[in-house]
């Protein structure tokens, strides 16, 4: 896999799955990291994030939200 | 921000500044000046005129020969003061123009010769910090972290130190923990490090809350590397720390989230402005649920980071506003760190935030000797310290004051107010509202409960 980013997508609480999420934005499972899966992020507005590759992520964006990026994090200290 | 004011009052007032034997006030000198706050400790000081030695020398000029007068018709008065950092600018450019005797304004920065910074020694013990917070009052009035869940979002916790160092048993809830995909390792039985640390300082304020472990910085996904995470990982870290959330009775609900990391480089992100930046952008993924975890009930911090001007940490690599993202989010608690002795430490970051301007919040104390995590003599530091400190508060005024009673934008608004105000003004980018306050928040807190009775 490639450098990864994040997208949201939109989905009903009833059909908040990873597969749906993937067959609604047209995301093949080789695209996608689903060790990391369907996240929900605002689960009352039915919003989700998953995590794909970058070139995927500025396919189905839109519909999709993003991509956002996924840096990483560091503890801060003890400061160097 | 501390201003010297520069005026210029009648002769007679300036010739009793300028007297040896006269001790002129700040009050004898102005009764007051549009949006400063005048510090009336300080003596008025009389400052000579500075002329041209040679007739038709450069009035403006500096770089001549000069004579100074102490003339009172000609010398001037400097006092000393403190504009609100959110205005500073206009007001420096205004005052001398719109009031009486103003002639010039100039900042009045802070010098200093012993900043606590990285490499210094511990400035005191977490007994001293438990003192300064005063523990002993908190717990007398039932203030212990009892019932309420402190997830550490970190490296792990390693709980046999955490025992060793405190002498006591410290509780790990190993069904509520969480892992990111691909890190194995037991809730409270991580190796040593940076988590221990926070573990261990949440714990002085709240020796009974329960520690939740989500070891989020050890993750290995694709993309990170071995001392770091991802935000992904933070993202459903975040997710996990809802489902704990939800599951609480909604009349008791008591969840604080103490978060000592961040991002150091813009790098890794995108340029602020673009759709896909994390730093500058409240729509990010992980800005977003940060709002809704807070929304549904729970008390986050962040640290406000390790890159202030005195001393900051290498890693920096922001070229201003060193508080970003979800470090600088709305709905959490940014905490700055001071020492002991209750001096801002020179790494602690300063505002305006990114995605918020008033940050840090508060300060809370750091570079103490304490979890004895990095080693015998490496204090507990950086804001990594601060912000546990302050979750550990947080933590014990949740065990009698659940979100149903007061909501995570009331208790923050609430320490912001009873915050020890560094300044003279309320907020600065240094302290924010000033030192995290015990005594004023439980008075605070008692005022509170009276008024319920009624």
């Amino acid at each position: 896999m490639g450098a990864m980013v994040l997208v949201t997508v939109q989905l009903a609480p009833s059909e908040a799955t990873l597969e749906q999420a993937m067959r609604q934005l047209g995301l093949t499972e080789d695209e996608v990291d689903t060790d990391y899966g369907l996240v929900p992020l605002m689960p009352e507005q039915g919003l989700y994030a998953v995590r794909v590759e970058e070139e995927a992520g500025r396919r189905v964006s839109p519909p999709a939200g993003g991509p956002f990026t996924d840096p990483p994090i560091e503890p801060y200290g003890p400061p160097h | 921000m501390r201003v010297l004011i520069q005026l210029r009052p009648s002769p007679d007032i300036v010739a009793a500044v300028a007297a040896p034997d006269l001790t002129a006030t700040t009050a004898d000198v102005t009764d007051g000046l549009p949006g400063v706050a005048l510090d009336h400790s300080y003596t008025p000081v009389a400052l000579p005129r500075a002329r041209p030695a040679t007739a038709g020398g450069d009035p403006l000029s500096l770089n001549q020969p000069l004579l100074f007068s102490m003339a009172p018709e000609e010398a001037s008065v400097l006092v000393r003061g403190e504009i609100s950092d959110d205005e500073s600018s206009a007001r420096l450019a205004l005052l001398p123009g719109r009031a009486r005797d103003v002639i010039g304004v100039y900042a009045d920065p802070v010098i200093e010769t012993s900043l606590t910074c990285a490499g210094t020694p511990s400035v005191g013990t977490w007994q001293d910090v438990a003192r300064l917070m005063r523990v002993t009052e908190l717990q007398a009035e039932g203030y212990d972290g009892t019932g309420v869940a402190l997830a550490v979002c970190d490296t792990g916790v390693n709980a046999a130190h955490v025992t060793r160092q405190f002498g006591r048993d410290v509780t790990v809830d190993h069904d509520r923990s969480w892992n990111p995909s691909g890190v194995s390792g037991q809730a409270g039985g991580f190796a040593v490090d940076h988590g221990t640390m926070c573990a261990f300082d949440t714990l002085i304020a709240a020796p009974r809350a329960t520690l939740i472990d989500v070891p989020v910085l050890l993750s290995r996904r694709q993309g990170g590397t071995a001392m770091d995470g991802l935000l992904s990982d933070a993202v459903a870290a975040f997710a996990h720390l809802r489902s704990v959330l939800d599951a609480q009775p909604a009349a008791t609900r008591a969840l604080v989230v103490s978060n000592s990391w961040g991002s150091f480089s813009p790098l890794w992100d995108l340029p602020p402005g673009q759709p896909g930046n994390y730093s500058d952008n409240a729509a990010h993924p992980f800005n977003i649920i940060v709002g809704s975890l807070e929304q549904a009930g729970a008390d986050i911090l962040f640290a406000a980071g390790n890159c202030g001007l005195e001393c900051k940490d290498r890693r920096c690599g922001f070229p201003g506003r060193p508080i970003v993202g979800a470090n600088s989010h709305p709905q959490v608690l940014s905490v700055g760190g001071v020492d002991t002795s209750g001096e801002r430490v020179g790494y602690s970051s300063q505002g305006p935030g990114r995605l918020s301007d008033h940050k840090p919040d508060i300060c809370a104390y750091t570079h103490f000797s304490g979890s004895k995590a990095f080693g015998d003599d490496t204090p507990d530091s950086g804001t990594s310290a601060a912000c546990p400190v302050a979750a550990g508060l947080v933590a014990a005024i949740r065990t009698r004051w659940p979100a149903s009673q007061i909501s995570p934008s009331q208790l923050r608004t609430l320490l912001h107010r009873t915050a020890e105000d560094r300044s003279d003004v309320g907020f600065d980018y240094d302290y924010g509202y000033g030192i995290a306050d015990t005594a004023s928040l439980l008075s605070a807190l008692k005022r509170r409960t009276a008024r319920q009775r009624l």
